[in-house]
């Protein structure tokens, strides 16, 4: 009887998904969109689809973005744009927040070099750490851990969660489990490097991570999960109720790695690095991919499961 | 084995059935044996108890990380403090400092010091009879899957800049030891490491702790 609950008000997010966004089963973006290398793009209109209602919460969400390439700083330049239709406030960061070292040149060339004009701005940025990541870089006073490996804070009506999925002890278990229980927030959001369902090649769903959060996740009524370590953008179907997007390509792309006629994909892209924005409204949770070139790749509204029950 | 019967130039159909249907024997035999193993490993669950040796062998693990807490915690005492808002000049010259007044306190000590063989042992045992086979070779997967070439197997070195943090399947972690915040698992192929959280320090290592 549950399950068959569970597969209704699954299937029932997925329709409500699909018609929002325009959007019937699974659209890999074309080749069209090519390889966009060397295409400064800067200067290139970024078009807000999203609604920009009156006290709603708005942020961005980048993933695998410490490279330091011309690549990162083409799609940071996009990211920069679209604050000027879209004005978030803070950024979520899904770990790889730099590869290959960590020197203060690193976190000059790979981070600040790349979003100075943001944190000029006063935007936040909060990190989860990857597997490229040593532990330290939560004392780093543009990423706001705050000293800790996993964190949450709140905006508005809605909650985060940074998961160090790396290293998911005991302890961290206890405390999402914890925080989770005494969490009222409307939306709760947790973000993390590792993605519980995916359809990449290279690495795929993070079955052993999800067999031990998504309990806890279905529990307690976590609405949306952010990761990254797939260089590529994925929604997958609402599993159990929850919604779960990849958006690990910021700053490195694996072109071509989405599985084709994956179950799991409800649209993917993966020709070209792209990210994330996202508006927290009265009616739902609003999203935008945007790519490198600045066009706009997914889109849609996610209905809150609660109200929905 | 089905895919091998058919080529089999057999001239006669009876002669084709006999084979056929031993060879499904065969296989229906080596699957039930294979799921009665399966289910006697499954049967030791994460709340059992541990045998007298095993508790024993985690009980002085824990000891020696606790030895290694004092050790390192001495010396942080002596450090400046970092901020929670620090830059990354600050964090460098912390984990340097950190790291050398360790390596210097710890000069002279010996690999093995935390982890004994039989440590290596409760891992491995842990990953064979906790599991069932698909779960082990998901996790041995993820642990392999990491680019860890050029991290030394040696103790009181710092973890290599740069390098890729194996990830530990959650699953294998909430089944060992439970270690304090100040240092972590690590896996360098099938070797552990115990690396400290803060400055990246090797503090022992265990080779082929992975089956």
């Amino acid at each position: 009887m549950k399950r068959t609950f569970g597969s209704v008000l699954g299937l029932t997010f997925f329709l409500l998904f699909a018609v929002n966004s325009g959007l019937q089963g699974q659209v890999r973006s074309g080749t069209s969109n090519g390889n966009a290398r060397g295409a400064h793009a800067a200067s290139a209109p970024v078009k807000i689809t999203l609604p920009l209602k009156k006290g709603s919460v708005r942020f961005a969400v980048i993933g695998d973005t410490g490279t330091g390439t011309s690549q990162q700083h083409e799609l940071g330049d996009i990211l920069l744009g679209s604050r000027q239709g879209f004005p978030y406030e803070f950024v979520l960061m899904l770990g790889d927040n730099l590869y290959g070292g960590e020197t203060p040149a690193d976190y000059k060339n790979k981070f600040q070099d790349v979003y100075q004009q943001l944190l000029d701005g006063k935007v936040k940025f909060y990190a989860a750490l990857g597997n490229h990541d040593e532990p330290a870089q939560r004392f780093y006073e543009n990423f706001n851990m705050d000293g800790k490996e996993y964190y949450r804070f709140t905006r508005g009506n809605a909650s985060f969660y940074a998961l160090n999925s790396n290293y998911m002890d005991k302890k961290q278990v206890d405390w999402l489990e914890s925080e989770l229980s005494k969490d009222s927030s409307e939306w709760k959001i947790a973000f993390c490097h590792h993605p519980p369902y995916s359809s990449g090649g290279k690495h795929g769903s993070d079955d052993q991570l999800r067999k031990v959060v998504e309990p806890i996740f279905v529990k307690y009524g976590v609405n949306v999960v952010l990761a990254g370590h797939e260089h590529f953008y994925e929604r997958i179907k609402p599993q159990k109720g929850i919604f779960y997007f990849i958006s690990g390509a910021g700053g490195k792309l694996r072109s071509g790695d989405v599985k084709d006629n994956s179950p799991l994909t409800a649209k993917a892209f993966d020709s070209d690095m792209s990210f994330m924005l996202i508006e927290i409204a009265d009616d739902g949770m609003h999203f935008q991919v945007l790519s490198r070139k600045g066009e706009t790749v997914d889109s849609g509204v996610l209905p809150n499961q609660k109200r929905q029950k | 084995m089905f895919a091998v019967l058919p080529t089999m130039k057999i001239k006669y159909g009876v002669e084709r059935f006999v084979f056929r249907t031993l060879g499904a024997l065969a296989v229906m035999l080596g699957m039930t044996l294979a799921g009665v193993t399966i289910q006697a490993q499954g049967t030791r669950a994460a709340d059992v108890k541990l045998s007298a040796h095993e508790q024993h062998m985690i009980d002085a693990f824990n000891a020696h990380v606790r030895d290694y807490l004092k050790q390192r915690n001495r010396v942080s005492r002596k450090l400046p403090k970092l901020s929670r808002e620090a830059t990354p000049e600050q964090i460098n010259a912390y984990q340097k400092s950190f790291v050398d007044a360790l390596r210097a306190m710890r000069a002279g000590t010996m690999p093995g010091y935390i982890f004994k063989p039989e440590f290596a042992e409760y891992v491995r045992t842990t990953i064979q009879t906790e599991f069932p086979v698909r779960d082990r070779v998901e996790i041995k997967q993820t642990i392999l899957e990491a680019d860890t070439k050029g991290v030394p197997l040696k103790i009181n070195y710092p973890y290599p800049e740069g390098k890729e943090f194996t990830q530990i399947p959650p699953t294998l972690l909430l089944k060992l030891p439970q270690l304090p915040k100040e240092v972590k698992y690590r896996f360098v192929g099938r070797h552990m490491l115990l690396v400290d959280t803060d400055n990246g320090l090797i503090v022992d290592f265990t080779p082929n702790a992975l089956p």
